[in-house]
């Protein structure tokens, strides 16, 4: 049995925000456009949880920047029968933006909703968190933002987070003011207004215009924007662009051919000529930087091999490929594949719609921590889930090795992900895994 | 005995000799880990070695590793050679992740099928190095460091010395003994509302009590014996800024016996409704912190606005300096040399690592009189001591993450 983290600890992260330089301002709207389109904010909602939910919602544990679960919602937890059950601690004090107190039954039906393969009990001020197998990494689980806690009441989602939703026009436009009483401290902005389902091009122009302060940056245009003297923040390598296989091989020839196939896609190229180096070539599912192995997993162009198990495969049926055609970037990455795969001989007929044989994905990153990482891309790609002996990276490299060896998946790049900030935008903040912290973001008066 | 005070150049030293002494490599626990592994797969014989460093060791500790794993791999009666007359080639990586090092090994054996195996061990929470001192006058005296946001600290003469910690929700007694702050007793302190986002805090020292507490929205009364007790209510009362120098000011009668100033309950700033006044200023902008400086019959005041500009106020003219950028802390420390007065200042500068200096208020501009001196981390409290000889800060450092609280004076060249 064992209890972990600190109440202090996160309190002194949290916290950490005054600057002798110039101490926060309160005040401002953040002005910010994305290209997510979500029908919903809800993080138990039927599409899964945007990312957006981090602004109302929050979860009971938070990964530090090393991937190391952090108290929040709940101060602590400890583990009972080799990880089976889980008992965890809820902070005192804290309410819902209706003013609504955070207790142990409210958080047990939040997650029972979240988990349907969990027994969630309220037991005093902690819950109960029982699964059927042993869950090592359930607190950094709980750091996933589908676990944020909400309470429902008319159909309608609340949240504990520093932010509630004043106006909400699904897919279009969102619009966010303080919590005045969030239990972290008040932030920073009056209010945020959130552009949605505005494409790179779109945001760059709002921008220009000065018409939003925050935009997303595409990988390939990292560089650009940069040069262009833009004040641009991007992530380590982490989002996977893979090509996934609907089906495993059904035969020794199509498990040579797709051996072919992952061998002769020029991965090198297409993240410097199609992504301008805005990624980063990989055979692996996670990235180096979070397994510590991922080298190890062969990246580059093997014309030669991929020719030897080509020949290996007697019979090949041309492939579908599938790619988001509302995203040039996927077009020509699709085509590149298209080319190299015709040089070993192999045929890819591309498509935008309709039955496939394998898509052309991008999956956005969710956790820091490897293993949920790991579990959560085997989710997404439809691939079962995967098995750890332990918490060791040899342990999580059997469980991708594992993974790769269904012939279901081909890893192509991980990408970056970036923001352009305006200069007057102060402590923009976001977790190793991408989660937008704007609780601590302050607006200073622009100069001109 | 109090402890010396140190100089600033030993202070910023210490700090980052200690967490690189703590990241000094122990690579045993690795190297004991892989090396049994290796030979399980090889056995005793001649094979090649190749090391190849992907993680953020240093070239030093890379030798390092590979002096210990040779030693490791010679005791097993694995002896390392040139590839063309070995039977094995092992080719090690030296990786890492956010947690932990991760070493690699392949090897290649004639024909058979590469071989991998992988063993991995924590890594320290930090390995980055600190910044370069510079010799200065302005000396600090450390006195703890915690992981609890630090808002304000005082020491109270006596026997024994006690140290007074406010943090968000208690306030902590020191006491020094045997050359040392030991913690003592703590006492909660009970907010009705969340406390704001950049919580700030003042300890105020009394003659008929021992102390008062001002936090956003609560008032805290201490008694006036130890051991302590305290009685904090909801309060928006006006926080006590600077008595001291006021106390202490010259026999014109144009001085106010001291300056209070309401706070922003729910911000990090004063609201700027001054209590008394200064002369006939009643009000001076909202400001995130103060520092006065005596003239032989009035006292200027010096407000760190919100809006980032100076204000300065001398009793019936208020001006404005748009022109001199300082950052948001302020505090006034007398000496005995100079002016008399002088004015610590933090100063624009990169995020996360602030800076500050040291300037005297001849007439209405500052004159620089220190250098620049890089804090290491984060300065989120600033207050001078109601003794007016040093003030007090607290500094988030950027390695450790944890609060320092220290005492800074000047001293003559």
């Amino acid at each position: 049995m064992r209890r972990c983290c600190s109440i202090s600890l996160a309190i002194s992260l949290l916290y950490a925000v005054a600057l002798g330089e110039s101490r926060p301002h309160y005040g401002g709207t953040l002005r910010v456009a994305v290209k997510e389109a979500p029908a919903s904010i809800d993080p138990g909602g039927t599409a899964g949880a945007s990312f957006l939910a981090s602004f109302v919602f929050e979860t009971l544990v938070r990964l530090d920047d090393r991937g190391m679960p952090q108290p929040h919602l709940a101060t602590s937890w400890q583990a009972e029968s080799g990880d089976q059950r889980w008992r965890i601690f809820l902070r005192s004090g804290v309410t819902f933006s209706d003013a609504a107190r955070l207790d142990a039954a409210t958080v047990a039906a939040s997650l029972r909703a979240a988990n349907a393969d969990w027994k969630v009990m309220a037991a005093g001020d902690a819950v109960i968190i029982e699964t059927a197998s042993p869950r090592p990494a359930l607190p950094a689980e709980l750091a996933l933002m589908s676990n944020a806690v909400a309470r429902h009441e008319n159909a309608k989602a609340i949240g504990t987070g520093p932010f509630l939703i004043s106006q909400f026009d699904p897919g279009k436009h969102l619009s966010l003011k303080a919590n005045d009483q969030y239990w972290n401290g008040r932030p920073f902005l009056d209010a945020v207004e959130i552009e949605l389902g505005k494409n790179y091009r779109e945001q760059s122009a709002l921008f220009d215009l000065g018409k939003t302060d925050v935009i997303e940056i595409a990988p390939e245009n990292i560089h650009r924007a940069e040069a262009a003297g833009r004040t641009v923040l991007s992530s380590r390598p982490f989002a996977l662009m893979a090509l996934a296989f609907a089906e495993p091989p059904k035969s020794a020839d199509e498990s040579h051919a797709r051996n072919a196939l992952a061998m002769s896609i020029d991965r090198t190229a297409i993240n410097h000529v199609v992504v301008q180096d805005g990624g980063e070539p990989t055979g692996a599912l996670l990235p180096n930087w979070l397994s510590g192995y991922g080298f190890v997993f062969p990246a580059g162009k093997n014309s030669e091999a991929a020719r030897r198990e080509k020949l290996l495969a007697r019979r090949v049926t041309p492939w579908t490929l599938r790619y988001d055609a509302g995203d040039p970037v996927s077009r020509v990455i699709a085509e590149r594949i298209q080319l190299n795969v015709r040089d070993v001989g192999l045929t890819i007929q591309l498509a935008i719609s309709g039955a496939s044989d394998l898509n052309l994905l991008e999956i956005s990153p969710l956790s820091a921590d490897a293993r949920v990482q790991l579990r959560e891309l085997a989710s997404a790609l439809g691939l079962p889930a995967p098995k750890l002996a332990g918490s060791s990276a040899a342990d999580l490299y059997a469980a991708e090795k594992a993974l790769l060896e269904t012939q279901q998946v081909i890893p192509l790049l991980h990408l970056k992900s970036a923001v352009s900030v305006r200069a007057n935008v102060h402590r923009w903040n976001s977790s190793a895994s991408g989660e937008w912290r704007v609780e601590d973001v302050w607006l200073s008066a622009e100069k001109p | 005995m109090f402890s010396p005070l140190a100089r600033w150049v030993g202070f910023v030293l210490a700090l980052c000799i200690f967490p690189q002494a703590s990241f000094s490599a122990d690579w045993h626990q690795l190297t004991d880990q892989l090396a049994p592994k290796i030979t399980a797969v090889t056995g005793p014989g001649v094979v090649a070695l190749e090391i190849e460093n992907h993680s953020s060791i240093s070239a030093a500790d890379v030798e390092q590793v590979r002096s210990e794993l040779k030693s490791a791999l010679s005791t097993a009666g694995i002896k390392i050679w040139q590839p063309d007359q070995a039977s094995a080639t092992i080719r090690i990586t030296l990786s890492e992740n956010l947690q932990n090092y991760v070493w690699v090994a392949e090897i290649q054996q004639a024909a058979e099928e590469r071989s991998l195996l992988i063993v991995s061990a924590p890594r320290p929470a930090s390995s980055v190095g600190g910044q370069n001192a510079r010799p200065l006058t302005l000396q600090a005296t450390r006195l703890i460091s915690r992981a609890e946001p630090i808002l304000d600290v005082a020491v109270i003469e006596g026997n024994p010395r006690r140290l007074l910690v406010l943090g968000r929700d208690s306030v902590t007694i020191y006491e020094f003994t045997a050359n040392r702050w030991l913690q003592g007793q703590s006492v909660a302190i009970t907010h009705d509302k969340p406390m704001p986002r950049d919580p700030r805090g003042r300890i105020f020292l009394r003659k008929d009590h021992l102390f008062d507490l001002y936090l956003p929205g609560v008032g805290c009364r201490s008694g006036n014996a130890w051991p302590l007790t305290m009685n904090c209510t909801a309060s928006d009362d006006p926080w006590s800024l600077a008595a001291g120098p006021l106390q202490s000011a010259p026999e014109s009668g144009s001085l106010e016996p001291g300056l209070s100033v309401f706070f922003s309950p729910a911000r990090n700033f004063f609201t700027g409704a001054l209590v008394p006044g200064i002369g006939k200023q009643k009000s001076a902008p909202p400001f995130y912190s103060a520092a006065p400086v005596p003239r032989d019959k009035y006292v200027l005041w010096l407000f760190a606005g919100i809006d980032g500009q100076l204000h300065i106020l001398d009793g019936i003219n208020q001006q404005n300096a748009p022109k001199i950028e300082w950052g948001s802390e302020i505090a006034s420390v007398h000496t005995a040399c100079r002016s008399g007065w002088e004015v610590l200042a933090t100063l624009p500068g990169d995020p996360g690592q602030d800076t500050i200096q040291v300037f005297e208020f001849p007439d209405r501009g500052p004159v620089e009189v220190s250098q620049k001196i890089e804090l290491p981390g984060d300065l989120t409290a600033l207050w001078a001591g109601q003794n007016s000889e040093s003030a007090a800060a607290v500094v988030r450092n950027n390695e450790t993450g944890n609060y320092e609280a220290m005492l800074l004076n000047l001293t003559c060249n």
